[in-house]
């Protein structure tokens, strides 16, 4: 372990090589090879970092307590731990039947495609995010470096340099020429994407780590969610806090904006799950679950009447905030979350059109849930390490994710007759996937980014 | 904006103080003196409707969890905030309610974002003071008629000036046709009011009449010297109705003209007061009218439906609803303004610290605003929420009335309840039963079995009166100068804070809070930083 060398109390180091960790799930080859990153090394801060409370919470909830006291103090948690334990349902893929025979009928399943594999970023990618017109995908990366890449061609177009730590978080703005990062280094720069130049006034307030962004629909305020138990809206005009939001006593792990602007949503570490008038900075409710686990990214649903939420207890919950008290609706299993701050999108598919939830998993795949079902749609593999955030495409069937394995892949989805669908069973899938993936892989490698041993060329060097 | 108007009005109890010497002595019109106590207009104001939550034209996300009690007061309350940036002579609100325009004494236009209470735009371009400011529907141009003689159509979506307009003569008032950006009316000084088509780049003026329609008869009677006073009057205010087919004209004679848009002609005239009209307002529905004179009286008036075909404009007779006034201290009214739904008439008074605020149902007034130690002119209402904006006329900012919401408690947690008083608890038959997690577990996630629509938005409640294609203002990040003053931020029930510049004052509270002359532009280049 290499505590030591931690400059950061807050985070844990996982420096277990890449290959005693899961195990290889694929039968094709191509999916282990275990000399393709050699020495490979968990990222200076891959993503925001937690614990599972389920193990230890003990232990875990004196590790927060700590971290005040004494700085120094770090801790080796064993990663393992978590992986083995984990239930799988995840395995077993429910294929129900369409319910309703009258046409359309509902797919039961979803074909995504790896379509392009973007490599660049020197450490673990945090964030992925499409551009809300659907022309970009920017990353951010424990490298403290912003990509921004085509969606379409997957080439890279700009490296956004200038923060001096890891980025845990991005943000676009509404009208897509602005992307805003949140940094280890405790700032939110703003970057004008035509430029790929940061805007000279940085956001400074915070007094931690920024773990979330999200801008207001009108661009106009931006809320970011850090370690220091904060949730600030700025002003984005005058890059000023223009409220802070009393909002957790632990740290907050993820902000949304509702989709007209008038609510805020935060989430922390210690359960619980708030919903903000905007207008009044007053909290409107307050979702916790049960078992209190740590809640590390909330997100609206597309018609805002519902918060997804993400907690190390490998659960997604779709909680209905407005009836009543607020009720989970909805629990997706099926993935394995204990650790990261994991991160993922709405989608859509099919006719109707139906929704789909997607979520990174710490077992490398990518996991599609129906939302009203609950019933897992698709599972794309591909990554060679937690996948920690999955955006969707606002209008096309484009996937995009992140991982720990220093890549972004884009995933699109491959139309395929209804017969073949219906009658495909879970083994067939996937042996299709696998097969399909190398030479996608092998081609596109040479197709984008740039050597990434190579430095890229620095912007503010002069 | 369809308010349930009889239910609203069933709810309603209000006690009116009407000294019978007093009214009698406005000849039987109801006439509310301002020494109704404080008490007796603040337990009314709860009455107030029902919980109506169609009030507002958007239906945003957050009203279903607003409390609704606080949604049901629909009066401002306490000063929630000011806006600063040079010395502000003229506001009026987005269509939209997210920016407030003001014009300013040197000329220059500041857009504020009420979201953020900063500064979103800066136009420059007028010479002298800003007269007045007028939005299109969709909010994307806003028209401004300056003391230099001239008019300006600023294009909101790069600041640049898509028309400019002189006139040979003072501008009283400038309002754009509500259909059409490219057409205005306005009311000059000594001249006829002129309806200004500025679709080609050359603006075309057609003067539009101020002399009362006559009939016949009153024609036929007419002396020399009638028809000489008819001709010397002037219109000081014109407004559109909401439809844009006709505007109201108020003139130097206390006449209300009804002109038709397309033909330029007069539709019907009627004599409100003998006095100056200084200022007429409508209602967004088009059928409610208040009118500021210079004989100290505010008039609310019902207006026919213009759209009406079978609506006659000859037996047309529009009567007075309301009269609004001040007897005892002879107040004058420096400005008026509905609230959106027309519930309310507020005045800001000349030579007086307060905004009265009046209700019409019964005419009584309800509540008088005060807390800025100057007088204010314009006083301009949210266009549907409960927010006043008031200019100071000493210090120039403007001020921001509202409601403060309290925090309930019970949506800090799930499962804390606001009570009235103490509740003895009964616990439920199975809440202490020890029953295994994975039971639990299994059961709730079987629970979980409805149908849930993560996609569809409910459009229904959405504003129809505005264009689609929702133009939106973009965000500008290098306003120069951005002196914006909202550092005092609401924390709780008459506490401020302010959130910089912690040195010059803090923990002021809404009464005693002093503008500080000659701060705001200092506090703004400190706060920006270098980069």
């Amino acid at each position: 372990m290499d505590d030591t060398r931690n400059p950061s109390p807050k985070r844990r180091r996982d420096d277990n090589t890449y290959d005693d960790e899961s195990p290889p799930r694929k039968r094709s080859a191509s999916h282990s090879p275990s000399d393709a990153f050699p020495q490979y090394r968990l990222a200076e801060r891959p993503a925001r970092r937690y614990s599972s409370r389920d193990n230890d919470s003990d232990e875990d909830r004196s590790y927060y307590r700590d971290r005040r006291r004494s700085h120094s103090r770090s801790r080796s948690h064993s990663r393992s731990r978590s992986h083995s334990r984990s239930p799988s349902p995840s395995r077993s893929r429910s294929r129900r039947r369409t319910r309703t025979p009258s046409p359309p009928p509902k797919p039961t399943s979803l074909n995504y495609k790896p379509t392009f594999i973007l490599r660049g970023h020197k450490k673990g990618v945090s964030a992925v995010k499409f551009s809300p017109d659907g022309r970009w995908i920017a990353s951010c990366s424990a490298d403290c470096t912003v990509k921004i890449w085509d969606a379409q061609t997957g080439a890279l177009e700009h490296t956004l340099e200038g923060h001096l730590a890891g980025i845990s978080t991005i943000a676009w703005s509404p009208d897509s020429n602005l992307l805003a990062s949140g940094s280890d280094d405790k700032s939110i720069r703003l970057w004008n994407v035509a430029t790929g130049l940061p805007h000279p006034t940085p956001f400074i307030g915070h007094h931690n780590y920024v773990y979330s962004l999200a801008f207001s629909p009108k661009g106009n305020m931006l809320v970011s969610g850090s370690y220091d138990e904060a949730v600030f809206v700025w002003d984005v005009r005058a890059a000023r806090v223009m409220r802070s939001l009393p909002a957790h006593s632990d740290p907050v792990g993820g902000v949304d904006f509702v989709r007209d602007g008038t609510l805020i949503a935060s989430c922390a570490n210690d359960g619980l799950i708030r919903v903000w008038d905007t207008a009044t900075g007053q909290c409107l409710r307050t979702l916790v679950h049960e078992d209190n686990a740590p809640v590390t990214s909330v997100r609206f649903s597309p018609n805002g009447k519902y918060v997804l939420a993400w907690t190390l207890d490998s659960c997604l919950r779709l909680w209905n905030y407005i009836d009543g008290k607020g009720k989970c609706v909805k629990t997706y299993q099926g993935h394995v979350n204990k650790k990261y701050s994991i991160s993922g999108a709405f989608g859509t598919y099919g006719e109707a059109p139906w929704a789909f939830v997607a979520s990174g998993s710490e077992e490398s795949d990518i996991v599609l849930w129906d939302v009203s079902s609950k019933n897992v749609l698709q599972r794309l593999e591909g990554h060679r390490d937690a996948v920690l955030s999955v955006d969707t495409h606002p209008s096309d069937k484009i996937i995009v994710s992140g991982s720990l394995d220093r890549t972004v892949r884009i995933w699109k989805e491959v139309e395929v007759e209804v017969e073949v669908k219906v009658d495909a069973d879970a083994d067939a899938d996937a042996d299709a996937d696998a097969e399909q993936t190398p030479p996608t892989s092998e081609k596109e490698r040479e197709m984008n980014g740039y050597d990434p041993e190579e430095m890229p060329p620095n912007r503010f060097a002069e | 904006m369809d308010i349930d108007a009889p239910g609203a009005r069933e709810e309603m109890s209000f006690e009116v103080w009407m000294p019978q010497s007093e009214a009698a002595a406005v000849g039987g019109s109801r006439a509310v003196a301002p020494v109704l106590s404080p008490a007796t207009s603040l337990n009314t104001r709860f009455h107030l409707g029902t919980f109506n939550l169609n009030l507002h034209p958007h239906r945003a996300m957050n009203l279903s969890l607003v409390d609704p009690f606080v949604l049901a007061q629909d009066c401002p309350d306490v000063i929630t905030g000011r806006l600063h940036s040079g010395h502000s002579t003229s506001i009026r609100f987005s269509h939209r309610g997210d920016l407030l325009a003001s014009g300013r004494h040197d000329g220059i236009i500041v857009i504020f974002d009420i979201e953020t209470n900063g500064v979103a735009r800066k136009l420059r371009g007028h010479t002298r003071q800003v007269q007045s400011l007028s939005w299109s529907t969709n909010d994307r141009y806003l028209l401004s008629a300056g003391q230099d003689w001239k008019c300006v159509l600023w294009d909101l979506k790069d600041g640049s000036r898509a028309r400019t307009v002189r006139f040979e003569a003072a501008i009283f008032i400038a309002e754009l046709h509500p259909k059409n950006h490219m057409m205005f009316v306005a009311a000059l000084f000594e001249d006829q009011p002129v309806l200004v088509d500025m679709s080609s780049k050359i603006p075309v003026k057609h003067p539009i009449p101020s002399a009362p329609l006559r009939s016949q008869a009153e024609r036929d009677n007419a002396t020399e010297k009638q028809n000489a006073q008819d001709a010397k009057q002037t219109t000081t205010v014109t407004v559109f109705t909401p439809s844009g087919d006709n505007i109201i004209a108020g003139t130097n004679k206390g006449w209300l003209n009804i002109i038709d848009t397309a033909s330029h002609e007069l539709r019907h005239s009627t004599r409100i007061t003998n006095n100056i009209i200084v200022f007429i307002r409508l209602t967004p529905s088009g059928r409610d009218i208040v009118i500021n004179s210079s004989d100290r009286i505010v008039r609310t008036l019902h207006l026919p439906d213009f759209a009406d075909p079978k609506l006659d404009f000859e037996t047309l007779h529009l009567e007075v609803e309301h009269k609004f006034q001040d007897l005892v201290q002879k107040l004058s009214w420096n400005h008026v303004s509905f609230s959106p739904n027309g519930d309310y008439v507020t005045a800001s008074t000349w030579m007086n610290h307060h905004i009265y605020v009046w209700e019409r149902g019964q005419g009584s007034l309800v509540k008088i605003l005060e807390g800025t130690k100057e007088e204010l002119s314009a006083v301009e209402w949210h266009p549907f929420r409960p927010k006043l904006a008031a200019v100071g006329v000493d210090s120039g900012r403007v001020w921001l009335w509202s409601i403060l919401q309290p925090q309930r408690w019970s949506a800090l947690a799930p499962d804390f309840v606001e009570v009235e008083e103490n509740v003895e608890y009964i616990e439920r038959e199975d809440e202490f039963d020890i029953q295994p997690i994975e039971e639990i577990h299994k059961r709730r996630l079987d629970q979980e079995d409805e149908e849930v629509d993560v996609l569809t938005i409910e459009s229904a409640k959405m504003a129809t009166e505005f264009e689609a294609g929702d133009f939106r203002m973009p965000v500008l990040l290098d306003i120069e100068a951005s002196d914006s003053e909202d550092e005092i931020v609401a924390i709780g029930a008459g506490q401020f804070r302010r959130k910089v510049d912690m040195n010059d004052e803090d923990g002021v509270s809404g009464d005693d809070r002093r503008p500080v002359n000659g701060t705001g532009s200092v506090n703004g280049a400190k706060r920006r930083r270098a980069g």
